[in-house]
């Protein structure tokens, strides 16, 4: 009963999320985008999370997946929205490839690895000006579908969509046991035959994928871009604090998180234009230090709560 | 045997190397120890932290930043020397270590080391906010005779001010040597990074080592933000390089050998200079730390998955 309730809650939002280019103006449509884009980059974040291994390099594959289809269009003529599958391949097999190496790292090293990767994705881009037309960034001739403010909503919600039922595919499958398993304790899953590395290059290159594919949609939606646009740190500040808001190790949590911060973001950039990140960064500290399960993680103590003192009458 | 042989090969290797260099370039030489001053005297109290503490503080820079805008709040107002700046700003800055401490991080010790990971990344995010907010981005700088001093020798003309940061990271250096072998403070601080629990056992109180090493390392940027006015313009982002660059040399180094951070600091430094010498090369000066820093973890997981 409970199941169906949930079932129809999302066919709904799901609904009117698909809808609402008919009742919303270009404004919010465009806010809409950048909450969605931020939250596909905060579940893929969570994705790689649930493994244990936080990644500081979510601008990386975002940039690189902007700069692949980019590139894809302006030097080898390809179709604008192929160009997005090709990006999001791209950054997987990226991905694929560096997984071999620094998935052996753990923790801070990891962390630390993801960082550097991704300055050194933007400094190449930066460097290799005739190819990728160095500081001053690439113009693309034309926006996807023509700069209809509806189609690049839905791009980007069909973005958005493959992420969010990749996310519901690692809660629902033998990937979410292996990922906890490893998340708790690394010696005991290997010891009872989980395959560690396989499963941390799949998340990895899976979220890597996703990252790569936003980023595609980000660049063919705006029509141009510079390494300093592609390769961000808010691209991975804001994600990891959305997640972190609104739960960790869930799908709906990041979702949260993102709804919330995306639209006080967009408030609070017209209230103060300088330094509006600073409530990101606090809301990062608070959350470690009070509510370490973020929003989701303390409504669902609170249901719990509420349901155990219901039983008890 | 054959280890102290390579170890004689490497250093025939180095020493070549650099007598190359001189020869051909001496600038590149000159400028790299310039700058590894300036990395390693940033990186030691952030090494302090690491090995004590056993905490990468992500706001490391940040920490530097405030020091600089402190710096230059202070010598603007009173026209002081940022030298004689150093001591009251390393007050302020170690009161101000030590609150953050006690606020936050303290809070964090036992949880995983990703949050405490993450905790310090969002305090490095509000400190330079908080400086967006303060100063805006706009950059600013002040400017002294003597930073320009230079010396001819033959055709050669180089400054010469710069060398004052490897001045500073040998007094360093120097100094937290002799804190931590010759006083029972400092011996206490290094029984505690050691091993937190056995030294409690024996009764130091390792919460106030902490607090202690913190107050030491943010007062020890604190005095490095100050002369650091003086050679760079300074704006909310300036710190920000100098955490990973700090957290790459201590890696490089290992982790507790702050007299090694100086020697990485300097392969650093000479080779950033290296491809800054070059004009088709200048632009990719920057990717050098970042290699560096990726082929040093790489490098150390597979030596210690052999081992």
């Amino acid at each position: 009963m409970k199941l169906k309730t949930s079932y129809i809650a999302a066919a709904v939002i799901a609904a009117v999320a698909v809808a609402s280019p008919a009742f919303l103006g270009a404004y919010p449509l465009n806010v809409a985008r950048s909450v969605m884009t931020y939250m596909a980059l905060a579940i893929s974040w969570d994705m790689l999370l649930r493994s244990g291994q936080i990644s500081f390099g979510i601008a990386g594959l975002f940039g690189l997946g902007s700069y692949a289809s980019a590139l894809a269009v302006l030097r080898g003529g390809m179709d604008p929205f192929l160009s997005i599958v090709f990006a999001a391949a791209f950054a997987g097999v990226m991905a694929f490839a560096l997984g071999f190496a620094i998935l052996r790292l753990r923790a801070m090293y990891f962390s630390i690895t993801t960082l550097a990767l991704m300055e050194i994705f933007r400094i190449v881009m930066h460097n290799l000006d005739d190819f990728s037309g160095g500081p001053e960034g690439v113009v693309l001739p034309e926006v996807i579908f023509g700069g209809n403010s509806s189609a690049l909503y839905w791009l980007c919600l069909g973005g958005l969509l493959i992420t969010i039922g990749a996310s519901w595919f690692f809660e629902k499958s033998k990937m979410h046991l292996a990922l906890t398993a490893i998340r708790n304790d690394e010696t005991s899953a290997r010891s009872s035959g989980v395959d560690i590395f396989k499963y941390l290059l799949i998340a990895f290159v899976v979220t890597s994928t996703m990252q790569g594919m936003m980023g595609a949609i980000q660049v063919q939606s705006y029509g141009f871009t510079t390494p300093e646009t592609a390769f961000d740190g808010n691209f991975t500040l804001l994600p990891l604090a959305m997640a972190l808001l609104g739960g960790v190790h869930s799908t709906i949590g990041p979702m949260a998180g993102a709804v919330l911060l995306g639209i006080a973001s967009e408030w609070l950039k017209l209230q103060i234009p300088y330094g509006h990140l600073i409530v990101y960064g606090v809301i990062i500290i608070l959350v470690i230090l009070f509510m370490p399960q973020g929003l989701v993680g303390m409504a669902r103590r609170m249901i719990r709560a509420g349901r155990e003192a219901g039983a008890g009458k | 045997m054959a280890n102290k042989r390579n170890a004689a090969i490497v250093a025939a290797l180095i020493t070549a190397a650099v007598a190359a260099i001189l020869v051909w370039r001496p600038t590149v030489l000159i400028n790299g120890l310039q700058s590894a001053g300036l990395y390693a005297s940033i990186a030691i109290p952030m090494g302090l932290i690491l090995g004590i503490v056993h905490i990468v503080n992500l706001a490391h820079g940040e920490f530097l930043m405030v020091a600089a805008y402190a710096t230059y709040m202070l010598c603007a107002a009173t026209g002081m020397d940022p030298f004689l700046a150093m001591a009251p700003v390393a007050a302020v800055t170690a009161a101000f270590g030590f609150v953050i401490y006690k606020l936050t991080i303290r809070q964090a010790l036992k949880s995983p080391e990703l949050n405490q990971l993450i905790l310090t990344f969002g305090i490095a995010i509000s400190l330079t906010q908080v400086a967006n907010l303060l100063f805006t981005s706009q950059t600013r700088k002040l400017s002294f005779d003597y930073v320009s001093a230079s010396v001819d020798i033959g055709d050669l003309s180089f400054g010469v001010y710069k060398f004052v940061y490897i001045g500073i990271a040998l007094l360093m250096i120097a100094g937290l040597k002799l804190f931590l072998t010759r006083t029972t403070t400092g011996k206490a601080a290094l029984a505690v990074g050691q091993n937190p629990k056995g030294a409690a056992i024996v009764g130091i109180d390792v919460d106030k080592t902490y607090g202690l090493v913190f107050a030491l390392a943010s007062a020890l940027v604190g005095m490095m933000g100050a002369v650091f006015i003086t050679s760079s313009s300074i704006f909310p982002a300036v710190g920000s390089p100098f955490t990973m660059k700090s957290f790459c040399l201590i890696a490089m180094a290992g982790i507790g050998n702050i007299p090694g951070i100086l020697g990485a600091s300097v392969l650093l430094g000479v080779s950033e200079n290296f491809l800054k010498a070059f004009r088709g090369t200048r632009g990719w000066a920057d990717i050098v730390f970042f290699v560096l820093i990726i082929t040093v973890i790489l490098g150390r997981s597979i030596k210690g998955k052999k081992a």
